[in-house]
């Protein structure tokens, strides 16, 4: 009765072989990772998917065997036993140990996941809204400039401060542009409701909360390339379709691009450029690692 | 033991044969009460199921016409006959939410849970009859109340059985606000039900026991329920509160939820998830309870660690109060309480694989008779390990990265579910029809209803899998607008076709109902030769269910005893002269 699970099985593994061989990384026809990050936790991944995969066909084929083995036979009386504790010993220990070699493996990587994006990161404040995306890079002076609730709207779209010279040359794309082989510093916050930034080429989910900024986030992507950025948070009616291009460029040419945007920012606020910064990064973190 | 026993109830009884009203739609027997939670769930099955279908078909063919029925949708949900991506959240929300608070719950803990209780444990009937009843009828009207939301403006909900606030908590945000409230309102009266039928359900196991039925010679199906009954009382309020708190974010004008009015988005989460994970075991435990009997009565042998069983299913209950985060993981919440959640979800794999071992120990040198009941149990034991085995994915921190919120999880959810629950509950239905109506089910039907099952099952869910690795986000209304997705959709049809059988094949178990509901009465009063209480009965048993109160004298998994003649050992006779029965 079990055939068609095995069937399917085997038809995955057999498929998988191909494509693996074609070269892509994986048996479970995932994109590829393109982050550093991505590569670490492939590596976890591919460990629980091997491990789990030998359980499955281990504990199948015994079940399997033992209904072909011990159907019902004329003469043949069941075994008159209630159990084996040194079993239950055995199976309670050996599954406990690997779970929590497994969840001690999986947090050591996770903590050093989350551990703060490197000093010198691309910084990008993120800002998703039903049902869209918003970028602000903080310009040539590499310094998000502060940012005032009240001036949120149509124009500012991340109510910019007036005030702070530091915002003077911020600039914001409805796309991400960011440079290959280089961290990226999210800054991640919801003008509305929940939404989630995703790429599954980054191997990287992560809810935007409305009311708070999430500062955990940060990437490494080692080549250039087009992905898209999805919103996979329920977040009503245009949800489905709630997304964003990223281009991922060679360093020369993402640094002309982002110097003709901080210079086009500049030069449409009138502000001299140059200003001394004064407010080194204003955004709020309530989520600071 | 001093416990109240059945005896010592007073027992009127004017043994006159009561009228329709009395008899079917107001009554205080619990067999009746069952078979009310086993109809209604039966309907909202199918209703839940064509939601799916309409889900399934926007997913495998988006933006076209449904075939056949798109014209009956309202236009909320659809424009000529097409799902518009607003609709397709609406029917992703009142597919699960159906699914879960009218199906599920009340198949496994209305329908068996009544039926079986007092019988197993060798009671009269229930220790609240009245609460009982009005706890069955709190059911159906918060049922009315959810589907009331589709006639209302602005539709039905569109935000996710999870319902995930702000977008939830204001009506600017969902376009639902009356809808939605509906929503609020009918798992408020429904969260009434479930914990007057869980009051009801510890009292009477506590205290309803005939004499010799220890705690630990109930039925596993009695612990299972017994436990979830626990975890019910404590998990159930909590949703409730959160329940209220929406509702007045909606209409009231709190911010509980909040943001904008100092409210927090995450607290919605960490209350509906602190009723939510109990509640993936609420829908489990008495699933695998219904499992353990039949697979026992069709291994002709006693169920292995029986004990360990017990413990088994304890220890998930006290572990899955500790585990909520786990669906947090990259909510926003603090990353350090994370990775604190992410070992006691680890650890609670541990009682599951106990319990998955100790079933193939069970099957192990038995004498195994595949009937449909025994052939759904085992398809549950199968499909449990692929749900359990995909669990660890998710529960591995920077997996969870990964997969979160994909497919993958659609998966999982619906192999412990559908694979899980229902499958349970389609054995336990071909193993106690005969006991509920007096009629035997046919078993070449039944067969048929098994295997078109467990194959369109697979092919509906497996590919999900593949899908989430592949990148294919949940409650997406069209995947084919992400480049990455597009490659994918052959998948999709493929688990859509599958779905499409799935439906078709339940109809197979309605026709073999009907077919056995129109023979005349033929059940014996023990057909699978069991050793539980309720087959010392006639089928189905009569009111007051036993002439006279039983006497237990031995667990209830004697099968295959040395030295006896037959194989089986009912509870409430004594072990023949001679006969030694081993410790458990």
């Amino acid at each position: 009765m079990r055939t068609p699970v095995i069937a399917f099985v085997a038809a995955l593994v057999c498929g998988s072989i191909a494509r693996a061989s074609g070269g892509l990384p994986n048996p479970y026809w995932a994109p590829g990772s393109v982050t550093a990050t991505g590569a670490k936790i492939d590596v976890l991944l591919n460990t629980i998917f091997w491990l789990t995969f030998a359980v499955f066909v281990a504990t199948q084929s015994v079940f399997v065997y033992y209904l072909v083995k011990y159907r019902r036979r004329a003469g043949v009386r069941a075994l008159y036993s209630h159990g084996n504790n040194r079993l239950e010993i055995v199976w309670t220990a050996i599954p406990a140990v690997i779970f929590l070699l497994l969840a001690v493996v999986g947090n050591r990587m996770w903590l050093d996941i989350t551990s703060g994006a490197p000093e010198d990161a691309l910084k990008v404040n993120i800002s998703s809204y039903q049902f869209g995306w918003d970028m602000r890079y903080a310009g040539a002076d590499g310094k998000l400039g502060a940012i005032e609730v009240g001036k949120v709207g149509l124009e500012n779209k991340f109510g910019l401060s007036p005030d702070d010279p530091a915002a003077a040359d911020d600039f914001t794309t409805m796309e991400l542009v960011i440079p290959a082989g280089r961290p990226v510093h999210v800054y991640l916050n919801s003008r509305d409701v929940i939404h989630s930034f995703y790429v599954p080429a980054f191997r990287l989910y992560q809810d935007a909360v409305p009311g708070r900024t999430i500062t955990w986030v940060w990437f490494e992507v080692d080549r250039p390339g087009k992905f898209e950025l999805a919103c996979s948070q329920l977040c009503g009616t245009g949800h489905y379709n709630m997304k964003a291009p990223i281009r991922v460029l060679p360093p020369a040419e993402f640094d002309a691009w982002y110097a003709e945007k901080s210079r086009a920012a500049l030069r449409a606020r009138g502000g001299p450029p140059g200003l001394a910064p004064r407010v080194a990064s204003s955004v709020p973190s309530d989520n600071a690692p | 033991m001093n416990t109240l026993t059945a005896r010592e109830i007073p027992h009127v009884d004017d043994h006159a044969e009561p009228g329709f009203v009395r008899k079917y739609l107001w009554t205080y027997d619990h067999k009746m009460i069952g078979l009310q939670y086993f109809w209604t769930a039966l309907a909202f099955l199918f209703l839940g199921g064509g939601l799916a279908l309409l889900v399934r078909y926007q997913l495998g063919w988006p933006n076209t016409s449904v075939p056949l029925i798109g014209w009956l949708l309202p236009s909320s949900v659809a424009s000529e006959g097409a799902i518009v991506p607003g609709g397709y959240n609406m029917l992703v929300t009142m597919h699960a939410t159906v699914m879960v608070f009218f199906v599920v719950m009340p198949l496994l803990i209305g329908a068996f849970g009544n039926f079986l209780i007092p019988l197993q444990i060798g009671a009269r009937d229930m220790a609240f009859p009245l609460l009982n009843e009005l706890s069955y009828w709190l059911y159906v009207l918060s049922g009315c109340v959810l589907l009331a939301a589709f006639f209302v403006p602005g539709g039905a909900p569109g935000t996710g059985w999870t319902a995930y606030a702000p977008l939830s908590a204001d009506g600017a945000y969902n376009g639902t606000r009356i809808g939605q409230s509906l929503w609020g309102v009918a798992i408020f009266i429904n969260g009434l039900s479930s914990i007057a039928g869980a009051v009801n359900y510890i009292t009477t196991v506590v205290n309803l026991r005939c004499p010799g039925m220890t705690m630990f010679r109930m039925p596993l199906t009695i612990w299972a329920l017994f436990i979830t009954a626990v975890l019910l009382v404590l998990a159930v309020p909590v949703l409730s509160a959160a329940a209220a708190m929406l509702f007045c974010d909606l209409n009231f004008g709190t911010s509980f939820f909040k943001p904008s009015g100092g409210g927090q988005p995450l607290l919605w989460q960490h209350l509906f998830w602190f009723f939510g994970h109990p509640e993936v075991y609420i829908m489990i435990l008495p699933a695998m309870g219904l499992a353990s009997e039949i697979i026992s009565v069709f291994s002709r042998k006693p169920i292995f660690g029986y004990r360990a069983m017990v413990w088994a299913m304890v220890a998930i209950g006290f572990l899955g109060f500790v585990v909520w985060g786990h669906h947090m993981f990259v909510s926003g919440m603090n990353i350090a309480l994370s990775a604190g959640f992410s070992v006691s979800t680890m650890l609670i794999a541990v009682p599951s694989a106990i319990k998955t071992f100790n079933w193939m120990g069970t099957v192990w040198r038995g004498s195994i008779e595949f009937t449909t009941a025994m052939c759904f149990a085992l398809g549950f034991v199968s499909m449990f390990v692929i749900g359990g085995l995909s669990g660890i994915f998710m529960a591995s921190t920077p997996v969870d990265l990964f997969v979160h919120h994909t497919y993958f999880i659609v998966a999982h959810i619906h192999y412990v579910l559908f694979g899980g629950s229902l499958f349970a509950v389609f054995g336990a239905i071909y193993f106690w029809f005969p006991k509920m109506f007096g009629r035997m089910l046919s078993e070449t039907l039944g067969k048929l209803h098994f295997v078109v099952t467990f194959i369109c099952f697979n092919l509906a869910f497996f590919p999900m899998h593949n899908l989430g690795l592949g990148g294919m986000m949940r409650r997406i209304a069209d995947p084919p607008v992400y480049e990455h997705l597009k490659q994918l959709q052959p998948l999709n049809q493929i688990s859509s076709v599958g779905a499409i059988g799935l439906g078709f094949a339940t109809f197979l178990l309605v026709w073999n109902m009907v077919a056995a509901l129109r023979r005349r009465p033929d059940a014996p009063a023990n057909p699978w030769h069991a050793n539980t209480l309720e087959w010392t009965v006639p089928s189905p048993p009569g009111h007051g269910n036993f002439p006279v109160t039983p006497t237990v004298y031995h667990g209830p998994y004697e099968y295959s005893v040395p030295g006896m003649d037959q194989d089986y050992l009912p509870q409430n006779q004594p072990a023949p002269e001679g006969v030694r029965l081993a410790a458990h």
